[in-house]
């Protein structure tokens, strides 16, 4: 699947993400605080060694979901910018599976809205990580414990992060 | 009236069940919750992941409780896991 190309899509790839390219490019005059968050793959997870992860995502609907997190992040935090792109396909250990970048005019504002958008993606947005362990197993991961239809969220469960 | 096929596209840990997409009967009128519990027969061992299940229709959740309209294709969501 690398290298695969999507249509469309403002924030989904098959490629690697270049969070030093999308911060370089996030300038903006009003804002004195830019934050950046780089969800990395760990080597490990729950006691077990993990050597890789592949991400799959029902493309129109996760690309869309984020989309409209971020224009309403920008309002809720009153944000210069905000951008998240997330990775699909395989990510090898320490690759950048998800960025998430917020600007405004506060430091305040700019971690609240990024802590408040990774949240959201990572439990609301329809994208799954398989895990690949070193002892020649996988599983699909779950974040997320949620049971209603309504899928208020009740976290108190340690996420991996 | 007849029942009628419902196409469901499955995803992630659901395609163990399922595959890549299978096909439920429902009676006419019934909601979502009918296609999670034609599923729960097709195959007892989903039973658990189905309880976290999620429907989409043209990229939107619906609710289980919602009637379903004219579509013929659904969308199973299983619990994210992204980031």
């Amino acid at each position: 699947m690398v290298g695969k190309t999507l249509k469309h899509m403002k924030h989904l790839q098959y490629t690697d993400i270049s969070y030093s390219k999308i911060f370089d490019e996030f300038r903006h005059p009003n804002s004195g605080a830019v934050v950046l968050f780089s969800g990395e793959v760990r080597n490990n997870n729950k006691g077990r060694e993990v050597t890789h992860l592949e991400y799959e995502a029902y493309e129109p609907m996760a690309d869309k979901m984020i989309e409209e997190i971020l224009v309403e992040a920008k309002s809720r935090f009153k944000l210069n910018q905000a951008e998240c792109v997330h990775r699909l396909g395989k990510v090898e250990i320490s690759g950048c599976a998800v960025v998430v970048v917020t600007g405004a005019g506060h430091r305040k504002e700019a971690y609240d809205a990024n802590r408040y958008i990774i949240d959201k993606v990572k439990n609301e947005v329809p994208i799954w990580k398989h895990e690949f362990f070193a002892d020649g197993t996988s599983e699909w991961g779950q974040n997320c414990d949620c049971v209603t239809n309504e899928h208020e969220h009740r976290h108190h469960h340690e996420r991996n992060e | 009236m007849e029942k009628r096929p419902i196409k469901i596209k499955c995803f992630a840990g659901l395609r163990k069940f399922f595959g890549n997409e299978t096909t439920v009967l429902v009676e006419p009128d019934s909601n979502y919750a009918k296609v999670i519990e034609a599923l729960q027969l097709l195959n007892p061992e989903a039973t658990e992941i189905l309880s976290s299940c999620r429907i989409a229709v043209n990229e939107d959740f619906v609710q289980l409780s919602e009637t379903i309209k004219q579509e013929d294709t659904l969308f199973l969501i299983p619990p994210s896991s992204g980031g």
